[in-house]
């Protein structure tokens, strides 16, 4: 029998690993990256209960599992194509082709831009590649930033680059254009940070989810928000302030912001410059499903998932035969969701090998999966089950025309 | 190396004494081995990795995960490299890219 | 502005061609070449996206900007190689 093959070795695929592995099957997991653990290993934060979630500590645990469970892995090796061939599924490196009869997806999420003039100079990096180099890598990606986009995950890293000793010198937003338009409104921005106010100490959004419960409120929140913005954890994040420009020669010498309307309009004449050796965009994630993709699986795009996602059900299989998918291509959420779901999508390929014995585990870890969702700490988006009952609506629909 | 983050209030302590030379663009640095050649440079305070091919703006790194292609130089003679998924090691000879000739686009500008 | 990092295509080229045309996302794609270069379409497609869909609809059923394999680069010694499967 070929081996179950996993693309991806972060939290998702390796507890897939595990799972599949426990059961007395050979499996092979494929990641680009030279370390396990994916995006996992950047994470870095104090849970409310005081303990620290240490991505890096995770990571190892999770890998140290899987070793010691017979899994084996291969890091450093870009999948660069699969395709189904007379019932079997062709992994593509470059070096070899895989072949399998189930192949999981578990290629996680890529970072979303937010343009901004400039952009392309040394020093602008994405949020997660400041908090990789400073977490994983421990080395600074400068020694004083602006992080432009504010949100569940930049004002995480923001956290985590200060605590690595680097001077952030503000959260703020990116000027308004058509690719920016939420994220460069302040009111929208105000409403997303509503849902994330056990985040922060400071009474910054804690005043939000008291205060603002109306739109009026909001507005008025907004329109009275302090210019030089509220602190959390020492760091000013400017609602009412925008990146209109990233300046420099031939990198990042600072930014240029503006003051900004409630309704995100650049007011002429206040533009001030920033000083600062590297910026951070921060845009958000979007589900990476390029191989499921190029396999052929429908894709549906549902906003409160994070944008397209794989078709597939509660047991993480796609429509097409031998094909599944776990962690953040099917939405962005957290690590333990990620972790939760990659159990049930093991548990999934282990049933279809064995004959369907593992239903009574399978259907534990589905609920399983609702309860780790129900107590995350950082929800991406507040409807993400919105989210999740539509993709299972289009899956009931896709399923009774194959039928029909 | 002052830019290495040594101490840190909650993670382990990194061992910055196992280090390897390397050279970029034929000058010689040091990097921690097996460090990505991404964190290396960065470390010795390089930023910019290569130059557009066509428009020879500088770049560096952008995603640092292998998903944007932003930081790849070539490697030993071999192109195309991302320098964020590529360990460092003894010896390596790392080199940017360059602003390429575009004589047909540039031509064309001039002729049409 | 550019938008496109690796084929250096610029937000005022995208709105102008986006307006002209008012065009899929695939086919402002195609008209600018944003999205065509090394990366693959991974850091720009969901800008691109927003300017296209500016001032057409999406389809939620289909991805605005088609993945074509191999969606990482691969020699062109790998890329003559035949596979054989027997």
């Amino acid at each position: 029998m070929s081996k179950v093959i996993i693309i991806g070795a972060g939290p998702a695929g390796l507890s897939a690993a595990i799972t599949i592995a426990e059961n007395g099957l050979n499996v092979l997991v494929i990641d680009e990256y030279m370390k396990p653990g994916g995006r996992l290993l950047g994470q870095l934060y104090e849970e409310t209960n005081g303990n620290w979630w240490n991505g890096i500590k995770e990571s190892q645990n999770l890998f140290d599992k899987a070793v010691a469970a017979g899994v084996e892995i291969k890091l450093k090796t870009p999948v660069s194509n699969i395709e189904k061939m007379d019932d079997i599924w062709n992994v593509y490196t470059e070096d070899e082709v895989y072949t399998t009869s189930h192949l999981l997806l578990a290629t996680g999420a890529a970072e979303a831009p937010l343009p901004i003039p400039g952009w392309t100079l040394p020093g602008v990096m994405s949020v997660g590649a400041a908090q990789v180099m400073t977490n994983v890598h421990r080395v600074k990606p400068g020694e004083r930033g602006v992080i432009v986009g504010v949100n569940v995950l930049s004002s995480a890293i923001a956290m985590e680059l200060k605590l690595a000793g680097i001077d952030i010198a503000a959260i703020t937003l990116p000027k308004m254009n058509i690719v920016t338009e939420k994220s460069g409104n302040p009111l929208d921005v105000m409403n997303s940070l509503l849902h994330v106010s056990h985040m922060a100490p400071s009474a910054f959004v804690k005043m939000g989810s008291k205060l603002m419960k109306n739109d009026f409120m909001k507005r008025m929140g907004i329109t009275f928000f302090p210019k030089n913005g509220v602190k959390m954890w020492d760091i000013p994040i400017m609602l009412r302030k925008a990146v209109v420009e990233i300046y420099g020669e031939s990198q990042v010498e600072g930014v240029t912001i503006a003051t900004i309307s409630p309704a995100g309009e650049v007011i002429p004449g206040t533009e001030e410059k920033i000083a600062a050796d590297f910026v951070c965009i921060a845009g958000g994630l979007y589900p990476l499903a390029e191989l499921a993709a190029v396999a052929g699986c429908p894709f549906y795009h549902i906003e409160e998932l994070g944008g397209y996602v794989p078709l597939h059900n509660e047991r993480m299989e796609s429509p097409l035969e031998g094909l599944y998918v776990a962690g953040n291509i099917t939405g962005i959420e957290g690590a333990k969701v990620a972790i939760s779901q990659g159990v049930t999508a093991g548990l999934a390929i282990v049933n279809s090998i064995d004959g369907g014995k593992q239903e009574a585990k399978l259907n534990d870890s589905i609920k399983a999966i609702e309860e780790t969702r129900n107590d995350a700490y950082i929800q991406f988006h507040p409807e993400v089950k919105t989210g999740k009952q539509k993709l299972l609506n289009f899956w009931n629909e896709h399923q009774k025309a194959v039928v029909s | 190396m002052t830019k290495r983050i040594i101490h840190h209030p909650v993670l382990d302590q990194i061992d910055d004494t196992d280090t390897v030379s390397f050279t970029f663009d034929n000058k010689k640095y040091k990097a921690l081995r097996d460090e990505p050649i991404a964190a290396a440079l960065l470390a010795n305070g390089i930023r910019t990795l290569r130059n557009h091919e066509e428009t020879g703006t500088p770049r560096g790194i952008y995603c640092n995960i292998g998903h944007c292609f932003e930081c790849r130089v070539t490697v030993d003679g071999k192109q195309g490299v991302r320098a964020c998924l590529t360990p460092i090691q003894e010896g390596m000879d790392v080199t940017s890219g360059e602003k390429l000739l575009t004589s047909v686009r540039d031509w064309r500008a001039n002729n049409e | 502005m550019v938008i496109c990092r690796c084929e250096e295509v610029t937000y005022e080229e995208l709105v102008k061609t986006a307006e002209r045309y008012s065009c899929s996302p695939r086919e402002l794609k195609l008209r600018t070449r944003a999205g065509m270069g090394y990366c693959g379409g991974r850091t720009c497609r969901n800008a691109v996206d927003s300017i296209a869909l500016s001032s057409t609809e999406r389809n939620v059923s289909e991805i605005t900007l088609k993945y074509q394999p191999p969606i990482r680069p691969i020699s062109f010694s790998k890329l003559g190689e035949v596979v054989n499967n027997d």
